[in-house]
């Protein structure tokens, strides 16, 4: 059996993650949008972020819209890569048979 | 959710849900539906251009009598009230995701707004001096040109195969239109152009729906 990444292998950070993965390369999502998205409170994201992030699978940038400081989140080619992974070993795991093939 | 959130799901299965209940719904809430973004737009010309033609019929007997400035002014509200509903739902669905998509997404609306302008300059100056129904031709075979040209730039960026076709529908519609000549071309706008925008957003909402799909 392959080891699943132990970094996106808990419910709040794999939401997260799949959430971020539905952004087209290259964008990011403004903080409290991601919070909507997800229905998290700012402190328990914010943790989990600072997970993804130490492990490289997440990009934040503060930034300025205006006047009001804003920080944006996205996947590193890292997570996405990471994230591609785990579904296929998820798969794999549902699916044990030889062909890797999903159709 | 909070107090386990950390703990891995239980199982594969429940894994791969998770996975896939997250992606729709993110989908679902950050593609505002496609309808908002053809509708508008497909009413605006049936109605608008539809109104046109009855005035202006082809052998200068109107079908139906209407004040004069009705026609134009009816099209413009309802092409302004179609840019508002996709200004705001736009913003409201892409508003918080910024990159290289909102890149695109601005220099896309550039186009749109300075290609209008440098196109209908020459217009202006040119069509006082035509006749009205050879002005009217002339105006509306551009801005329908116009439309289609960016509706298929629009496919190419995006690699939208529904905006991509609109993009070709509405070229070809406004060719026969021009040449079927002043008078025919806002009947085929109005009926093939608008009729091709409503049913264009229902295709998109159709394969919007699939994509969302868990």
């Amino acid at each position: 059996m392959t080891e699943l990444d132990p970094v996106i292998h808990a419910q709040a950070r794999l939401r997260v993650v799949a959430s971020l993965s539905t952004l087209n390369v290259g964008d990011k999502i403004a903080f409290p949008r991601l919070q909507e998205l997800l229905a998290m409170t700012a402190g328990n994201l914010s943790v989990h972020l600072r997970k993804l992030e130490d492990a490289g699978y997440v990009e934040i940038s503060k930034t300025h819209r205006g006047r009001t400081p804003a920080t944006l989140v996205g996947l590193s080619r890292r997570g996405r890569l990471a994230f591609e992974e785990y579904t296929e070993a998820i798969r794999a795991l549902l699916d044990p048979s030889p062909s890797k093939e999903q159709p | 959710m909070d107090l386990d959130d950390d703990s891995p799901p239980t199982d594969a299965a429940a894994a791969l849900r998770l996975i896939q209940d997250q992606q729709s719904e993110t989908a679902r809430r950050l593609d505002p539906d496609a309808r908002l973004l053809y509708w508008p737009w497909g009413v605006a010309w049936l109605v608008g251009f539809g109104l046109f033609f009855l005035q202006f019929t082809p052998g200068d007997r109107a079908l139906v009598h209407l004040p004069g400035w009705l026609p134009l002014t009816v099209l413009f509200v309802l092409l302004a009230a179609a840019g508002a509903t996709q200004a705001v739902v736009s913003v409201r669905a892409y508003g918080q995701v910024v990159g290289d998509s909102a890149q695109r997404g601005k220099w896309y609306g550039y186009a749109w707004a300075l290609g209008s302008v440098s196109a209908y300059a020459g217009l202006g100056r040119v069509s006082e001096h035509l006749p009205h129904d050879q002005a009217a031709l002339l105006w509306s075979a551009t801005a329908v040109g116009l439309t289609g040209a960016l509706h298929m730039a629009g496919g190419a960026v995006w690699l939208d195969r529904d905006l991509f076709r609109l993009g070709v529908w509405i070229s070809v519609i406004n060719l026969v239109g021009a040449f079927a000549g002043a008078g025919w071309h806002p009947l085929i706008v109005a009926v093939a152009g608008g009729g091709g925008m409503l049913v264009a957003g229902v295709l998109a909402r159709r394969r919007q729906r699939q994509r969302q799909q868990p």
